[in-house]
């Protein structure tokens, strides 16, 4: 890993490829660092496989450069650019039955002339990708024997064994089980770290391409649409524009690199003769309502509620109508009028079983006005108001008023029941 | 396949069985030689030891005239398919391929043909003939490989079909050409079933240069033959010039079938059987494979030669047809257990 090849790794610019008469790739221009894992995340069809083609040698671009450690791979011979780039790719079916062993001396090709067979070098990197690859116990097994995941391994091992100082992945942790993902990761990120070299992956796995990799790529209809850290690149907007999704991205691990939820989709958005629902949720103790009555086919509003806070990010995802106040700060006279027009309105009113303190102990207060004023009001009694009570008794003393004026279930799965039910009295 | 070191002993073992087979076949005939008697005679020939007495000059005639060169073109002309086979078979991606199957050794026969009737019966053996079935046989090779190739693999319906219907077109080419040709029909036509007899030292001698190339070529391109077998763009990823190579490995492939042909008319299975066998037994790393297929080509061929020519002595039967017979009911089974495993594929 040593000589002058300048500080770049794989430097596509300005590339446009494709295969007929539209363009699959249009001005992409990315680096792929040396001593970094570099990810390449897009929807199907976005171009991601063209990509590591066209930085392969295997399709020349129409116009741009391509340049492998300051090599133009297509100004080279095949075996040139086999040395200098490697590529493991997302399946190979031989047409006919090679050993492990075999397929991984393949990777030696490079190196090798017509009747020269491998020496004690070969021989070594062959060993040690097998040994990283984890595959040298299959050595001797047929690879049409082995399972989806092993065979990937052994494509890796391949590749290791080319001993390029880049290295193209399509997708490498397709068919492998956990612990393998894991241990394949790792070593890609120690064949860049550790060795220098410029490790350029696909992944459909947005959080592993996030907990992995160093810069992130995302590719869109042949386009870059977006590239930098893990941090800068996977967003909800990214995900609604890019993917057409929405999620929830949230810092996860030590790193606090961001992780991807997808939550299922969205419900209907209600009718003007839908009956409206009134959640007082918060931290969370109100999801399982809203996500019911809005499945259900409620008009649902919510609040009143701090921004932040869990029920009112979920509130935000279901569209729903919210009262929100700044986080921290108590319910202003405004909020509070917001939330009694709604409660008003509303055919019926669920108090959730949240913790209440100083900040949103008035919406008790809110609560208890409607309920004592006829609202149809459906009290989630699960965890002792007691236990979540830190306003030093007020919050009790309103929920037990409460208590007298409403209708108290044991849980979010007895809400809809507890509707209908206080629907056949009146 | 066989185990590790057994796999090691099959190359040595095909070079035991193929000096074995010829000296069966140079003893077996109409007179029998014995073995000690053809060795004393081969040892006098290369000045290893006096002239044996004993031995009847006819003896000697119908060693160096008649079995000889017709043992050794058998060997050439059963090396030259079985490398063609493998060749096509790997470049192909498919078990199926062999020369006669996908037409080459119809174009080949077509290009051959025509020369004959051209420059008549003696032009049979000259280098004329080799070079017109060299000419046709890498035409249709390109022709079957375009018609056949849809994206990136050559599928094996494609291609089967593909080789039927350019085999048909160059066999209908054939009959228009016998038609007109009068009174060589006769000659023409057992010459296209398929024979080794009466050619002599003469068609050993125009035959062996091209198919030492060929078999240099293919031995030379072994580790690249594993490549392709990886397909073309996981080839070139590995570092083989694809293009260049598909098209010296055409040629390769058609130079062998064409030398083939042109001294021994057409014979088929043998270029389709013979590198299964061997992938069975050994396996289809070509470094292995395309040696063992050379020398067990040649071994098929001799022995093929020496049934059809003893079985029903004195009459002989076409050697294509002893080949057929074996290869004809092999290749179904080929063709059940590819579709077996290709519906069993997940």
């Amino acid at each position: 890993m040593t000589g002058d090849r300048g500080d770049a790794g794989l430097v596509l610019e300005g590339v446009t490829a494709g295969y007929g008469g539209r363009p699959v790739l249009e001005g992409v221009s990315m680096e792929v660092r040396p001593g970094q894992v570099t990810g390449l995340i897009g929807p199907n069809g976005s171009g991601k496989t063209t990509l590591v083609r066209v930085a392969a040698r295997g399709l020349r671009p129409r116009s741009g450069s391509v340049r492998v450690f300051g090599v133009d791979p297509y100004g080279v011979s095949a075996r040139r650019a086999a040395r200098l780039v490697a590529v493991v790719p997302q399946e190979t079916t031989p047409a006919f039955s090679y050993s492990v062993l075999e397929m991984v001396l393949m990777g030696r090709s490079p190196y090798l002339s017509a009747w020269r067979s491998g020496n004690e070098e070969d021989w070594l990197h062959t060993r040690r990708a097998m040994e990283a690859a984890n595959v040298q116990h299959l050595a001797d097994r047929p690879l049409e024997e082995l399972s989806g995941g092993e065979r990937q391994r052994v494509l890796l091992a391949q590749a290791l064994a080319q001993d390029a100082p880049a290295l193209m992945l399509d997708e490498p942790t397709t068919h492998l089980d956990i612990r393998h993902v894991v241990e394949v990761l790792a070593v890609l990120s120690g064949l860049a770290r550790r060795d220098g070299r410029a490790v350029l992956a696909i992944f459909h796995d947005l959080n592993l391409a996030s907990a992995y990799c160093d810069r992130l790529y995302a590719l869109s209809e042949g386009r870059i649409v977006s590239e930098g850290t893990p941090q800068s690149v996977i967003t909800r907007e990214l995900m609604w524009n890019v993917f057409g999704v929405e999620a929830e991205v949230s810092p996860a691990g030590a790193a606090g690199r961001p992780s991807v939820a997808v939550a299922p989709a969205l419900p209907l958005a209600p009718r003007d003769d839908s009956p409206r629902a009134h959640v007082i949720g918060g931290a969370g103790r109100g999801a399982a309502v809203m996500r019911l009555l809005a499945e259900e086919g409620f008009d649902v509003s919510v609040g009143v509620l701090h921004v932040g806070d869990t029920d009112q990010v979920l509130a935000e995802r279901l569209n729903l109508l919210r009262v929100t106040v700044p986080p921290f700060s108590p319910i202003d006279e405004r909020s509070a009028d917001d939330c009694r027009a709604l409660m008003a309105g509303a055919d019926v009113v669920v108090v959730c079983d949240a913790p209440f303190g100083p900040g949103n102990v008035d919406n008790l207060r809110l609560a208890l006005d409607a309920a004592r004023s006829g609202v149809r009001t459906i009290l989630i009694d699960q965890v002792p108001i007691e236990e979540r009570d830190f306003t030093g008794g007020e919050a009790s003393r309103l929920w037990r008023s409460l208590r007298s004026n409403a209708r108290s279930v044991s849980g979010p799965d007895e809400v809809l029941a507890g509707v209908h039910a206080g629907r056949g009295q009146i | 396949m066989l185990g590790p070191r057994r796999r090691e002993a099959v190359i040595p073992a095909l070079v035991v069985l193929l000096v074995g087979s010829c000296l069966v076949a140079i003893a077996a005939g109409a007179v029998w030689i014995s073995p000690l008697t053809s060795t004393r005679l081969l040892a006098w020939k290369f000045h290893l030891m006096a002239r044996p007495r004993h031995i009847p000059e006819a003896t000697s005639v119908i060693l160096f005239q008649l079995r000889l060169p017709r043992v050794l073109l058998a060997a050439v002309v059963g090396a030259a398919l079985a490398a063609a086979g493998t060749v096509f078979q790997a470049l192909f991606r498919n078990p199926m391929a062999d020369p006669a199957i996908i037409g080459v050794s119809s174009g080949a026969a077509l290009g051959a043909i025509a020369v004959i009737l051209a420059g008549g019966g003696a032009a049979l053996d000259g280098l004329g003939v080799s070079g017109a079935a060299f000419v046709g046989a890498l035409a249709t090779a390109f022709l079957v490989y375009r018609l056949a190739r849809l994206g990136p693999t050559v599928q094996v319906a494609t291609l089967l079909l593909a080789g039927i219907a350019v085999a048909a077109i160059v066999s209908a080419a054939i009959s228009l050409i016998m038609t007109f040709s009068g009174q060589q029909i006769r000659s023409i036509y057992f010459w296209l079933l398929g024979g080794l007899g009466a050619r002599g030292w003469q068609a050993l001698a125009a035959a062996s240069p091209f198919v030492i190339a060929g078999a240099v070529i293919s031995l030379a391109s072994a580790r690249d033959l594993n490549l392709t077998a990886l397909g073309e763009e996981r080839a070139a990823q590995l570092g083989l010039e694809v293009e260049r190579f598909k098209r010296v490995m055409l040629g390769a492939g058609a130079l062998l079938t064409a030398a083939a042909v042109s001294v021994a008319g057409l014979i088929g299975f043998v270029g389709l059987m013979t590198p299964h066998i061997l992938r069975l037994l050994i396996g289809a790393d070509h470094r292995k494979l395309v040696p063992a297929a050379i020398l067990g080509g040649a071994v098929f061929m001799i022995l093929a030669d020496l049934a059809a020519r003893t079985l029903v002595s004195p009459e002989e039967i076409p050697v294509g047809a002893v080949t057929a017979v074996l290869g004809g009911p092999f290749f179904l089974y080929l063709l059940r257990r590819e579709r077996t495993r290709a519906g069993a594929r997940p």
